[in-house]
């Protein structure tokens, strides 16, 4: 079902000018589906769960979410954590955002970033 | 993946504390992401099979304030906050200043109190203070540490009451206190320590009064601050607030003591907590007084008698901890506004322990009843209710089934018969506890609740009735004498059908109350109530003929019987009293009916639904309990179809019910509640009387006439108010 979806949106992307290289970067994207990814937010907490969601507008939805906030602003310091659920991270307050990866993964992800 | 080379890099995954998975490294993907969304098209999402729409729609939004706990707005944590200088002991080197600081927080806290008694989480308000989370935190200062152990003790002991009453599901949030430090070490010897600082700064005020007066000052009593001329008011402002926070602990914990025998000490503390609420408003004065050395804010804040912004308040530090509620926006209760809760509060314990402990189920339900009038708070429900229920005990003291025969007036039974582990009895018990405790509860839940055991008590109702017919031999085998069996059972379910007829008036006036009828429904309202009425009074009728007859066959060998025969017609005044609301809820049921057959008011339009939807809509728990029998929308319409204004006038309810009314006066000089709901009644009656003649006397000829209901003299009865538009 979700492969037959991605190939339609390959067709729908492949009818349209976009070029090749951006569906790969959705596709990318996609493999990171389930993934436990790590995202830190503007107040300086971070939130690790398993990454759910992602829209256009960049926000994104982690599932199982954890998160952890340091109990003193002079790093390092002591984290505190509680567990949250479904949570929405709205793009506007992301300040990084990290996947969990193989070391040899991780080359082909940094490639990306220019 | 099209590229697996690279060169390398420093892995950027050390940008957190937080350890990834084994063998594996956080790979920074903020630039793979933000390509991708570039990429996505409008209203395109990345994601999984497993995703449901639904369900990301209720996501929790990290940073929003109404749904996120945890922002960080200043600081990280309470110790960062105080390593910050966030919560200073003492609060101010400058010893007047400090004491101004300490009646902010203590006035703070009154508001914070108040706020949270009215339904805000206890961690959002009174666990605000940073002095509160840190016990330790304010030892080194005997007044604010009395002050604080007293406020943990008595929210403490606030929680305890609420949650052993469980009325708190209709505000579950009063006794959500996790993580919290409510059990601090020593908390519970909190009243030592107030007495001794009590006792400090009375001696203070003392000295400080003898100087005025010129007398030789002790030497050894230390001033509570620098200003000798502000001295006294300080010693004054202090000392209600430790004796209002003394006496209402007292008051909590006495109140609580088993089977009411705290209630007169009780009684005593109210008084005393009134009469230090009132020194304390009277501070105000003195506090916000300009010439105390203490450079005022622009804008006074309100939760504080001075007007002085509290120190030690972050509502945020601990907003975390209740974590199963999203944070709300709280809006503390200004000072004064506390206060004022504070009084209500203690008015409304106040009649709690005037309850003599010596009422019949009867007189208990009437005195709920009339205790609900003033609209009393969760606290002071609460109370109530664990007095009234303890041990699944009336009082804790009454056993159900003393209370039981009691009301049904059943014969006398010897104690430990076997009747009372009749399986249906113990059910009837119950069912009265139940009863008991839903009456306690806030008007709209007491309502759903009402509606819903309307049936329970018709199912015991029918149990009790067949198991006394089929069990008969079972039962008889119980009692000895047969004659006495059968009055059992007659009395019992006797008084079951008025107790159920009575929960279904309730029911009923609730609707009012909560604003549930719209006016044009007011004619089935009070169709509805004048059907239950009847059948009411018909059975609690039976019931007091039968409580006179077992009172008459007692006195029999002593009195004269020829006065008995005068009683033995006379119908009894609580009869009399349901008599006088048939007449006046039949009246109105009538009137409104012939108003709508001539087209002058209250007509039912709505596009939505019919007159029998709505009749269902509100009568469908009594239909269902079949509350009275064989009464049905079609009984209703037959009833009210042909009233019209040419005969109305030939039989006036309303002058009857006028004429009981003030018959009945005398019946009930002792009794101030119902006396004063009589003169409600027979005002009622005596306006809608004369709306009455007029309407019938004017109403086919003067088409300018409008009729409209108020609720000026009776909180369920209408008054008729004819005008000419």
């Amino acid at each position: 079902m979700d492969q037959a979806s991605a190939q339609s949106l390959k067709v729908d992307e492949s009818s349209k000018v976009t070029s090749p290289s951006s569906s790969s970067h959705v596709d990318q994207v996609k493999k990171l589906l389930f993934r436990r990814m790590l995202v830190g937010v503007s107040d300086g907490r971070f939130f690790m769960g398993l990454f759910h969601c992602l829209d256009k507008q960049g926000n994104i939805i982690l599932q199982d979410a954890v998160e952890y906030r340091s109990t003193r602003r002079t790093s390092p310091s002591p984290m505190e954590q509680r567990g949250l659920g479904l949570i929405l991270i709205p793009a506007s307050c992301r300040t990084s955002c990290h996947v969990d990866c193989a070391i040899e993964e991780q080359m082909s992800l940094l490639s990306l970033q220019k | 993946m099209d590229s697996a080379t690279g060169d390398g890099g420093v892995p950027s995954s050390i940008a957190s504390p937080i350890p990834s998975g084994e063998n594996s490294v956080w790979a920074d993907v903020t630039h793979l992401l933000k390509s991708a969304c570039e990429d996505l098209r409008e209203g395109e999402l990345i994601h999984g099979e497993n995703f449901d729409l639904f369900a990301a729609m209720s996501t929790l939004e990290i940073m929003d304030p109404k749904m996120d706990s945890g922002i960080v707005t200043k600081y990280y944590s309470i110790d960062e906050a105080i390593e910050n200088g966030a919560a200073p002991v003492p609060l101010s080197f400058d010893r007047t200043v400090d004491i101004q600081c300490v009646i902010d927080v203590m006035d703070h806290l009154l508001a914070c109190e108040a706020t949270w008694h009215k339904g805000q989480s206890l961690a959002q308000t009174v666990f605000s203070c940073i002095y509160l989370l840190r016990p330790d935190l304010t030892s080194s200062h005997p007044l604010l540490h009395s002050y604080c152990r007293v406020i943990r003790a008595t929210c403490k002991a606030a929680i305890s009451t609420v949650s052993n009453a469980r009325t708190h599901e209709e505000e579950d949030y009063f006794i959500l206190s996790h993580g919290l430090p409510l059990h601090g070490d020593g908390d519970d010897k909190c009243l030592s320590i107030l007495n001794a600082v009590e006792e400090t700064v009375s001696r203070q005020l003392r000295a400080c009064k003898s100087h005025s007066l010129k007398k030789r000052v002790p030497e050894d009593i230390e001033p509570l601050q620098t200003i000798p001329e502000l001295e006294e008011g300080y010693c004054k402002a202090v000392l209600c607030r430790l004796r209002f926070r003394k006496h209402f602990y007292h008051l909590l914990t006495t109140m609580r003591r088993p089977q009411g025998r705290g209630l007169e000490l009780a009684k005593k503390h109210v008084s005393s907590c009134l009469s230090e609420l009132e020194l304390m408003q009277k501070s105000a004065a003195f506090l916000r007084c300009e010439e105390n050395g203490i450079t005022k804010e622009d804008t006074p804040i309100e939760t504080t008698a001075s007007g002085c912004h509290p120190i030690g308040f972050d509502a945020t530090l601990n907003s975390r901890i209740c974590t199963s509620t999203p944070p709300r926006s709280i809006k503390t209760l200004s000072w004064v506004k506390a206060t004022q809760y504070f009084k209500k509060l203690l008015e409304d314990l106040d009649i709690v322990c005037s309850n003599s402990l010596d009422q019949s189920l009867d007189e208990v339900l009437r005195f709920v009843v009339q205790f609900q009038k003033a609209q009393p708070d969760l606290v002071a429900r609460s109370h109530l209710q664990v007095l009234l229920v303890e041990d699944g005990k009336l009082y804790g003291r009454d056993s159900m089934f003393q209370v039981i025969s009691r009301a049904a007036a059943l014969p006398q039974i010897p104690p430990n018969h076997e009747i009372q582990k009749h399986e249906y009895i113990v059910q009837l018990g119950q069912l009265i506890i139940n009863l008991l405790k839903i009456l306690c509860t806030n008007a709209a839940w007491q309502r759903r609740k009402l509606g819903k055991v309307l049936q329970d008590w018709r199912v015991i109702y029918m149990q009790l009735e067949m198991a006394f017919q089929k069990d008969i031999g079972q039962i008889a085998g119980i009692f000895t004498d047969q004659n006495l069996c059968k009055k059992v059972a007659d009395h019992i379910l006797m008084w079951v059908e008025e107790q159920t007829y009575w929960i279904a008036f309730r029911f009923l006036v609730l609707g009012f109350e909560l604003e549930l009828y719209s006016p044009a429904e007011y004619c089935m309202v009070y169709w509805y109530m004048y059907v239950v009425l009847i059948a009411q009074a018909e059975k609690a009728h039976l019931r007091m003929s039968a409580i006179h007859d077992t009172a008459k066959r007692k006195g029999k060998k002593k009195r004269d019987s020829l006065k008995d025969a005068v009683k033995d017609h006379q119908i009894h005044p609580a009869v009399l009293f349901l008599q006088c609301k048939i007449c006046i809820a039949e009246g109105l049921a009538v009137m409104i009916a012939a108003l709508r057959t001539e087209h002058m008011n209250l007509q039912i339009q709505s596009p939505f639904n019919r007159e029998q939807e709505r009749f269902m809509q509100h009568f469908d728990l009594l239909q269902k309990a079949s509350i009275p029998d064989r009464v049905s929308y079609v009984s209703f319409k037959e009833c009210t179809a042909y009233a019209n204004i040419s005969t109305l006038p030939m039989y006036n309810y309303f002058k009857d019910a006028q004429k009981l009314a003030k018959e009945l006066k005398g019946n009930f000089s002792n009794d101030s509640d119902r006396m004063s709901e009589l003169r409600k009644l027979e005002q009622v009656a005596e306006h809608n009387s004369v709306a009455l003649n007029l309407i019938s006397r004017l109403g086919n000829l003067d088409s300018s006439l409008k009729v409209s209901l108020e609720f000026n003299h009776h909180p369920y009865f209408a008054t008729v108010v004819v005008k000419r538009s």
